[in-house]
């Protein structure tokens, strides 16, 4: 599990042949396949992914993710990413996500909402007690960390020069 | 070794342009069938594959406006800075799939549009995505003002385009809204 005050980031990846296109970059789609394995990984910890589904006949499902196109990136490229619990409450579970390359720079944000599905149902149903308290454990352990200035922003938004921008710094879970 | 992304459209060169016929309101430029590479194991087309579909349907809009790789062998492309996807439904493995896209706003370089996914029989809207694309100068790197026939064009589609309805979920943040409880 993610210690106090870090944001949660177990996975790393290298860029596929596969995920690029005709110019030998790193395709707008292959971003989400990155983003959404890095989000997988945080779900798994949660005991919220693939075990979670068969034992349970629901799962998170995705129902929005806006991504932002920070840099390219070729093949064989190393990435890692870093989640944070931006929001939960027992339906729905707010992820952001970069990615980043070797250097630490981010190639691409990802902001993705998730609501609990019951597949039997057919309905958005309230997470079980023992998952929401680890999804409740890992927003309290993200809570003081800075909120990157374009969450919750539409499209086209105005790019802040600095990254991380102080305005919504005071913004706290 | 899988193969790279390839879009259906590679190497069909741009669309004839003819000034001042008619421009559907909304585009409708790519129809196709949810393949089996794109289901995950519930059979459900995967999450990650309703981007590739507005790929593909984008990449048809590239060659409306004459975007297409001679023009990009020429040193310039339209590149996508940002993505906004809303999931409605699920779809199955040979589904029928039908996309519009809509231009909302342009300037000298970027262009805002949205993109909505429908199933091919029951006109189900299946997905929405908001895009914003910036012409680009791929060597120099740098965001570059259209030319004047790329212009003319994304201005035509935009005038037609006009007074089409806003959809409800342009522009707006994400987010868990709450309702107001007594606690």
């Amino acid at each position: 599990m993610a210690e106090a005050g870090a944001p949660f980031s177990a996975y790393r990846t290298t860029v596929r042949e596969e995920w690029l296109d005709y110019n030998g970059h790193m395709n707008d789609a292959s971003y989400s396949v990155a983003l959404s394995e890095a989000n997988e990984v945080l779900l798994e910890t949660l005991g919220l992914s693939a075990g979670y589904r068969e034992e349970h006949q629901s799962s998170m499902f995705t129902v929005e993710t806006h991504v932002r196109y920070l840099a390219e990136c070729s093949r064989g490229q190393s990435l890692t990413a870093s989640t944070v619990v931006v929001d939960a409450d027992p339906r729905r579970l707010r992820l952001h996500t970069e990615l980043l390359d070797d250097q630490g720079r981010p190639v691409a944000t990802g902001e993705t909402l998730y609501l609990h599905v019951d597949i039997g149902l057919g309905r958005v149903t309230e997470l079980p007690a023992d998952r929401l308290r680890a999804v409740e454990d890992l927003r309290a352990a993200h809570a003081a960390l800075p909120r990157p200035a374009h969450l919750g922003l539409g499209v086209g938004a105005p790019r802040q020069r600095p990254r991380e921008d102080t305005r919504q710094g005071a913004e706290r879970g | 070794m899988a193969d790279r992304v390839v879009t259906p459209y590679e190497g069909t060169g741009r669309r004839p342009w003819r000034p001042g016929e008619p421009i559907a309101r909304p585009l409708q430029l790519h129809d196709t069938t949810v393949a089996p590479a794109w289901v995950d194991y519930n059979g459900h087309m995967s999450e990650s594959c309703y981007l590739l579909v507005f790929g593909d349907s984008a990449d048809a809009f590239f060659r409306f406006l004459g975007i297409d790789e001679d023009y990009r062998a020429g040193g310039h492309s339209l590149y996508t800075v940002e993505t906004h996807l809303h999931h409605r439904r699920e779809v199955a493995e040979g589904e029928p799939l039908s996309l519009t896209l809509r231009v909302l706003d342009h300037d000298e370089k970027r262009i805002h549009v949205f993109h909505e996914m429908f199933h091919g029989a029951t006109g189900d809207l299946l997905a929405t995505a908001e895009q914003l694309l910036v012409h680009v100068d791929s060597r120099a790197e740098r965001s570059a003002p259209f030319p004047p026939e790329v212009h003319e064009r994304v201005s035509a589609v935009r005038r037609a385009h006009e007074d089409l309805p806003v959809p409800e979920v342009v522009g707006r943040p994400m987010g868990i809204r709450r309702r107001p409880v007594g606690s």
